[in-house]
């Protein structure tokens, strides 16, 4: 399997935050894992990151509620901006609202970035099976 | 001149005889005439004397031989009438009589025949005949009856026809008082003994009289009576008239007025706008509902007009064009929908239809128009959507609601069985101290979560919820005595412009909450920069009673948040205190007393909520 240098998560749930992480390096080789508190957060620290070249992260675990800005308001700001890499957003949500489902099939097909969407709760051969480079 | 048995100077006198006169012998002979008869019956004045009478005579009957033999005895009889033609061919009617001739020894020597002409009274007669057989065809054709009354006798007769109408029997011989009583008592006989009595007191003529009788079997009908006094020296002697069955005119007459009435009545009582127009779209007649629609108490104010003087200009020439095409093309208008809009300003929905009235050759002579009234439909029509709407924003609200309840609960589940699983296969004593904190701290979200998730429930089900009448300015002034420690620690402060006398109709604990919730808001995203302010006013705006909270805060950048603003676990602030149920409840609350929100702000210099409270409850 191929290292991963950056995994980002970005869920107000401290929690899940904890959760993931402690799945994640369990699971799978990664040189840093990053968490953010909401949207707006990740997005400003993602578009620092990306306006002085330093690394974008590989994979994100997005949740969709979340205050200030939420998952899709996240995904609608970021693939806008020029990232050429192909980067794997894993959405992890709880929520089985139709809406949720459409707005990821509307963001999947709009972006050349590898978008998943994931229930609640995720084990360890989920986390292995979506925490790869895309 | 003739050579006579008994020849004298008296044959002279024989000859001037007034009427035509014959001496006949006892053999029938004729022995001198008057030159009367000689003109009457002899051409040329040739005297037949000596010829016998029944040469003369051919035609005369046999019989009266043996009335002349008699004569002869001294019994003089009667001879008859004798038709006879006169030398210019006219036809002349005799009556023949005789006395016996005496000589001057008082014997018996012959007969004397005297005639008297009664041509002029026989044709009188046959014309009689003839008028009594016209009258009586006439009388059975057109059902007109006479009569005839004498007074000095008291008879009455009544033709055949008369009687028929009476359903007598022919041989019925009525009398004045019977004749009285065929007519229906009450207004008939009145006015027919009424008119006896005029005709015979005052000479009075009476005609056209429309009367009831009751027939001899039972049978009511109408008849026409007429009559007139006549005289005989000035006196009046009797009366005659007419007497006219009219019964199925009447009838139908009266059906007819029926059916008039009735269609009448049925236009007027329908509830809708009845007209017919003309070729010129002038109203030609209109019902009571088309009436009352237009304002006017008689019909005769608006027949006559066209809609030109009853709409406006445009209204009325649209209006003008549909008849145009309806009457060209003969192709009726049903049901469409139109909206009407008189001179006064009213403005009403119809279901119009325009049909074309054809005359006999097939072209159309006018419309008539029938309009229903459905502007209460149309209101109810948008109450109906209104309600719709009510019920789909509801649903969606109730959808929503199903949805962030399976999500909280989900994740908080999904969180409890990682933590488990967790647990279950660590070591680390330090790290499995650590999950159980986090357990608890998942433990007590799920707590709160359906804390809250009971509020909004209690909110939206509690149907007979309690609406009071409060004194809106005391309210504020409670919660901000309850938030007083809260409000001075964050430097903020609370102007009540509301009047002290304004009161609204509420359910109190919810304008409590809502109250408590803005304010807290208001205070907790206070501009860093500056001293807290906010402000409360009320004003009354259609229906409702608006309280403005104005603060002076951080404000809200609307365009990317409006959306979410009162949606449930939605923060636009990055405060630690944000739970996102606040404004979730309070709309909640406000939708639940009928009521609404407005919001406006500007990032950086503050925000503005309206609430609407309902005056209605």
């Amino acid at each position: 399997m191929k290292k991963i240098s950056d995994i980002t998560i970005i869920d107000d749930d401290a929690i899940t935050v904890f959760g993931l992480r402690k799945l994640i390096s369990s699971s799978v080789e990664c040189e840093s894992i990053k968490s953010y508190d909401n949207g707006k957060i990740a997005l400003d620290a993602l578009t620092e990151f990306y306006n002085n070249n330093k690394q974008i992260p590989q994979v994100i675990f997005l949740d969709i509620n979340m205050p200030i800005m939420d998952g899709w308001e996240f995904l609608e700001a970021f693939i806008e901006l020029p990232i050429s890499n192909r980067i794997r957003i894993n959405i992890v949500t709880s929520s089985i609202d139709p809406f949720d489902q459409k707005q990821w099939e509307h963001y999947k097909s709009k972006s050349h970035h590898l978008i998943t969407f994931n229930q609640k709760p995720i084990d360890r051969n989920k986390i292995t099976e979506i925490t790869q480079v895309a | 001149m003739i050579k006579v048995p008994l020849k004298s100077n008296t044959s002279y006198l024989i000859r001037q005889l007034p009427s035509p006169t014959a001496f006949i012998d006892t053999n029938y002979n004729i022995v001198q005439t008057s030159d009367k008869w000689t003109s009457i019956f002899n051409k040329n004045d040739e005297h037949n004397n000596s010829k016998s009478l029944f040469a003369v005579f051919p035609k005369l009957s046999h019989k009266w031989k043996m009335v002349l033999d008699n004569c002869f005895k001294g019994n003089p009889q009667p001879m008859g009438i004798h038709q006879t033609i006169n030398t210019n061919g006219q036809e002349l009617w005799f009556e023949w009589t005789n006395a016996p001739w005496y000589d001057t020894d008082e014997n018996i020597v012959g007969a004397i025949i005297q005639l008297s002409n009664i041509t002029e009274a026989v044709n009188n007669e046959l014309e009689l005949n003839k008028k009594e057989l016209l009258l009586q065809q006439q009388a059975e054709i057109t059902k007109i009856g006479r009569w005839e009354y004498n007074i000095a006798d008291n008879q009455l007769f009544w033709c055949s026809t008369t009687k028929s109408i009476h359903e007598v029997t022919p041989g019925f011989r009525p009398n004045i008082e019977t004749a009285l009583f065929y007519y229906k008592e009450g207004h008939s006989r009145n006015a027919i003994s009424m008119a006896l009595f005029e005709a015979q007191n005052k000479g009075k003529s009476w005609s056209n009289l429309k009367l009831q009788i009751i027939t001899a079997t039972g049978k009511e009908k109408w008849v026409m009576a007429g009559g007139k006094p006549i005289y005989n020296k000035g006196e009046v002697v009797g009366l005659i008239g007419t007497f006219q069955d009219i019964h199925e005119q009447v009838v139908a007459d009266l059906k007819t007025i029926d059916n008039e009435k009735l269609l009448r009545t049925l236009i007027d009582n329908l509830p809708v706008n009845v007209y017919i127009k003309d070729t010129e779209s002038r109203k030609v007649l209109v019902n009571k509902a088309e009436c009352e629609y237009l304002g006017i108490n008689d019909p005769k104010e608006i027949i006559g007009k066209s809609d030109f003087e009853l709409y406006p200009f445009d209204a009325a020439k649209k209006s003008r064009e549909e008849d145009l095409k309806v009457m060209n093309s003969l192709i009726p208008v049903i049901g469409k929908e139109t909206v009407k809009t008189t001179l006064d300003g009213k403005v009403t929905s119809f279901l119009n239809s325009k049909i074309p009235l054809l005359n006999n050759k097939g072209v159309a002579y006018g419309i008539v128009g029938i309009s229903m009234d459905i502007s209460t439909l149309k209101e109810k029509e948008k109450e109906l959507r209104n309600i719709i709407n009510i019920a789909s924003v509801q649903n969606k609200k109730l959808l929503n609601f199903a949805h962030i309840v399976s999500h909280n609960l989900r994740s908080h589940s999904a969180n409890f069985s990682m933590l488990l699983n967790f647990l279950e296969s660590e070591e680390d004593e330090d790290e499995k101290k650590n999950i159980f904190t986090m357990l608890t701290k998942a433990s007590n979200n799920l707590l709160e979560t359906l804390d809250n998730l009971n509020e909004v429930v209690s909110i939206n089900t509690n149907t007979n919820i309690e609406i009071k009448e409060i004194n809106l300015h005391d309210k504020v002034v409670d919660v901000c005595n309850n938030l007083s420690p809260f409000i001075s620690n964050n430097k903020s402060k609370i102007e009540n412009n509301i009047p002290a006398s304004f009161n609204i109709k509420v359910v109190p604990a919810y304008v409590d909450s809502i109250i408590t919730n803005f304010i807290t808001n208001a205070v907790k995203y206070r501009h860093p920069e500056r001293e807290g302010h906010v402000i409360l006013s009320v004003e009354k705006k259609k229906g409702y009673s608006v309280l403005s909270i104005k603060d002076n805060g951080l404000g809200i950048d609307l365009k990317k948040y409006g959306k979410k603003l009162f949606g449930m676990y939605k923060t636009f602030h990055d405060h630690k205190d944000a739970r996102g149920i606040g404004l979730y409840l309070t709309k909640n609350q406000i939708d639940a007393m009928n009521g609404k929100i407005e919001v406006s702000s500007e990032v950086g210099k503050g925000t503005e909520f309206k609430i609407f409270f309902n005056e209605k409850n």
